[in-house]
């Protein structure tokens, strides 16, 4: 019987990185340009570590149709990238392209699936795949789930791990996240990062743009040099991604005691605080405003009113995803990518025109 | 902002998108007894489009529209009987019977005409946002065009010269999915229209078009930043349309449940009821009384379009040139 090619996903959100904080703040923008270049960085890391098949869905902004045009071209012909195989799902250019993406692959059994988005598109993939491990990429606009990486890096290290290169006891994190309960609507989603109460009525354009609008922050981890919601709690009761627990704040306009947040890129905004302190996993929490949005992961998601009564409650349980920097210093203890003398990139290999001795290298004068 | 809408707001907002989507399903039956001449193209499922950024405009704030003109009409204030009569081609039309569907303008209400040519509302509002500079107003001057609109040079030409003089414009790139049949992915070269801000170093954005709050946050800090003298935005809406891109159209380019999906998942006039009477500031009886008004509206102005008089030969060479004393 015939062995299964070594095959890993790769899901791009087309939408993100280009939301009104473009107009509210001085966010950047990731085109799809670039995301394209992503993607082509992370093929040339998982061609040289072994990957043989990346599975990819399609997308109605042109990136996996760039993708495919450039898979036949020079570099990615010398970068070996692995056979690419496109998912050809019914679009309706909402989260659900991407979920139905990472179920497709999940029932194909991949290895890894790298992600490239913001903590929202993390969110989504993570529903769907189990403990299928995510290598994750920022391309959003204020992330703190995914580091903020070059992808020819992290895709060695997802690379290395999906070969079975890197053990997974080193490779892999395990995440917490936090359940967002609304048992009067059936309703259970999840958020990896922060969730965020706000006395804004309706969802509208998701991002929560003013400290004003905030009156509770529940976080799985938050870190003093994040930046969004969970900034918040990073530079007043900062939790590391490590630590078991997770924290809390409530807010206050009228509050003596306020915080500069960077709440978007370029953005600082004064929050009132009240109160601060852990959350323990495991407990269901109330919310302190009786109607309003929930914003999970930075985006106003859920609208609620008094009948509805939501919960958030923190879980060890999140996903499985790849800690580049572990990973990639065990690489380099084990010499992961050290290469023989048959490797078509060993530089005895290469055409002597390429080598330094022929090179009319100038040493003279200094 | 969001938070800043009153019950009063809200109620208008609805009564604007249940306007032009009566108006628009009630054209589309019409349209089918050949009564009406010329083309219409129908806004029918982009309501929220129109209803979230003309929220911010006042009468002397110019837009521009295009071929699918009827919504942003209604929105910007346009006389909904004078804009039947006009697509009947009576006599009693806005533009009295000589423009038709896609010649719809009304300069008091600051709507400077739907257009036939793609693309070309672009320079128009230029000129109506140098006017407003030069005039020392804060008006600001909107265009709406659609994703076959964006691939237009004189779209580029117009966000260039924005840009370079620092206009209150609003670049609203209406993207449905589709110029006429052929898809955006296939003629868009860099899909998301908002990337192309970039390039004439403006901001540019993408909201849910399928959601009237969305748009209507996005165009109030574009809307916002234009009447500070900080300079054009450009926002795509992406939206669907719920008929073809003229009635008639057999749309064999689309998937065949593609419409129904959007119907069920994200009608804009679901989700505002939805979201609007969940909280207590709207209540369900306030929009359906709406409904039934806004039937009565559209009812009657067909009713009186259909026997009103078409304009005679006398009238064929009045309004046409600008006679100066």
């Amino acid at each position: 019987m015939s062995r299964l090619p070594l095959t890993v996903g790769i899901i791009a959100n087309p939408a993100s990185g280009r939301d009104v904080r473009r107009l509210t703040a001085n966010a950047g923008l990731f085109s799809s340009t670039d995301k394209v270049s992503v993607i082509q960085r992370l093929l040339a890391a998982f061609g040289a570590t072994g990957v043989e098949r990346v599975l990819m869905p399609t997308d109605m902004t042109g990136i996996a149709a760039a993708v495919r045009k450039n898979s036949h071209g020079r570099q990615a012909r010398g970068s070996h990238w692995p056979t690419l195989e496109f998912l050809d799902i019914t679009l309706r250019q909402s989260v659900a392209d991407t979920r139905q993406a990472a179920r497709w692959m999940a029932e194909r059994g991949v290895s890894l699936i790298a992600v490239l988005g913001g903590d929202g598109t993390h969110k989504a993939v993570a529903a769907e795949v189990g403990d299928i491990p995510l290598l994750t990429l920022s391309t959003g606009t204020n992330n703190a789930f995914p580091e903020l990486r070059e992808a020819t890096s992290a895709g060695l290290a997802g690379g290395l791990f999906a070969s079975g290169r890197i053990p997974p006891e080193i490779a892999l994190r395990r995440n917490k996240r936090l359940l967002v309960q609304v048992p009067s609507r059936g309703l259970c989603e999840v958020a990896l990062v922060d969730v965020a109460v706000s006395s804004l009525p309706f969802i509208g354009a998701r991002a929560i743009s003013r400290g004003v609008d905030l009156a509770e922050v529940f976080v799985t981890f938050a870190e003093p040099q994040s930046i969004g919601i969970s900034a918040l709690c990073g530079l007043w009761f900062p939790v590391s991604r490590q630590a078991p627990g997770g924290a809390w704040m409530r807010l206050d306009p009228q509050s003596p005691e306020a915080l500069l947040v960077p709440l978007a890129p370029g953005l600082l905004q004064g929050c009132g605080v009240l109160a601060a302190g852990s959350l323990e996993p495991g407990v269901a929490h109330r919310l302190c405003l009786a109607s309003g949005t929930l914003a999970l992961d930075g985006e106003r998601e859920i609208e609620f009113n008094a009948r509805d009564l939501p919960t958030v409650t923190l879980d060890a349980g999140g996903p499985l995803s790849i800690d580049v920097h572990t990973a990639l210093a065990y690489a380099a203890r084990q010499r992961l990518l050290a290469i023989g003398r048959e490797h078509p990139q060993h530089p005895l290999n290469l055409e002597p025109q390429d080598t330094l001795e022929n090179k009319n290298v100038d040493t003279a004068d200094h | 902002m969001s938070t800043q809408l009153t019950t009063e707001q809200l109620l208008h907002a609805y009564r604007v998108m249940r306007t032009i989507r009566v108006f628009e399903e009630r054209l589309h039956v019409e349209f089918a007894t050949g009564e009406i001449p010329g083309f219409v193209h129908l806004y029918a499922g982009e309501e929220a489009s129109a209803a979230g950024v003309m929220a911010h405009l006042r009468d002397d704030d110019c837009i521009a529209s295009n071929h699918r003109g009827h919504g942003h009409c209604i929105a910007k204030g346009v006389d909904v009987y004078g804009m039947m009569a006009e697509i009947y081609g009576k006599k009693t039309g806005v533009c009295q019977g000589k423009g038709g569907s896609m010649h719809i303008a009304d300069f008091e209400k600051g709507m400077l005409g739907a257009n036939g040519i793609v693309g070309a509302g672009a320079p128009l509002v230029v000129g109506a946002a140098l006017a407003a500079r030069l005039k020392g107003t804060d008006s600001v001057a909107v265009v709406f065009f659609g994703d076959g609109g964006s691939n237009e040079g004189a779209v580029f030409e117009a966000m260039n010269m924005a840009s370079v003089w620092n206009l209150p414009c609003l670049f609203i790139a209406e993207n449905n999915g589709y110029a006429e049949a052929t898809a955006s992915n296939w003629s868009v070269a860099c899909d998301h229209i908002a990337d192309r801000a970039a390039g004439f170093g403006m901001p540019g954005v993408t909201v849910d078009g399928f959601d009237f709050f969305a748009v209507h946050e996005a165009a109030g800090a574009a809307v916002e930043r234009a009447r500070a003298g900080e300079g054009p935005s450009l926002i795509e809406v992406k939206l669907t349309r719920y008929y073809g891109h003229f009635e008639g159209d057999a749309q064999t380019y689309r998937a065949p449940d593609e419409v129904k999906y959007f119907r069920e998942h994200n009608d804009c006039l679901m989700q505002f009821r939805d979201s609007t009477t969940r909280t207590a500031m709207v209540d369900a009886s306030q929009l359906d009384q709406i409904d039934s008004e806004v039937d009565l509206l559209i009812e009657n102005a067909v009713r009186k379009a259909k026997s009103d008089p078409k304009p005679s030969a006398a009238d064929l060479l009045t309004d046409v040139y600008v006679s100066y004393p």
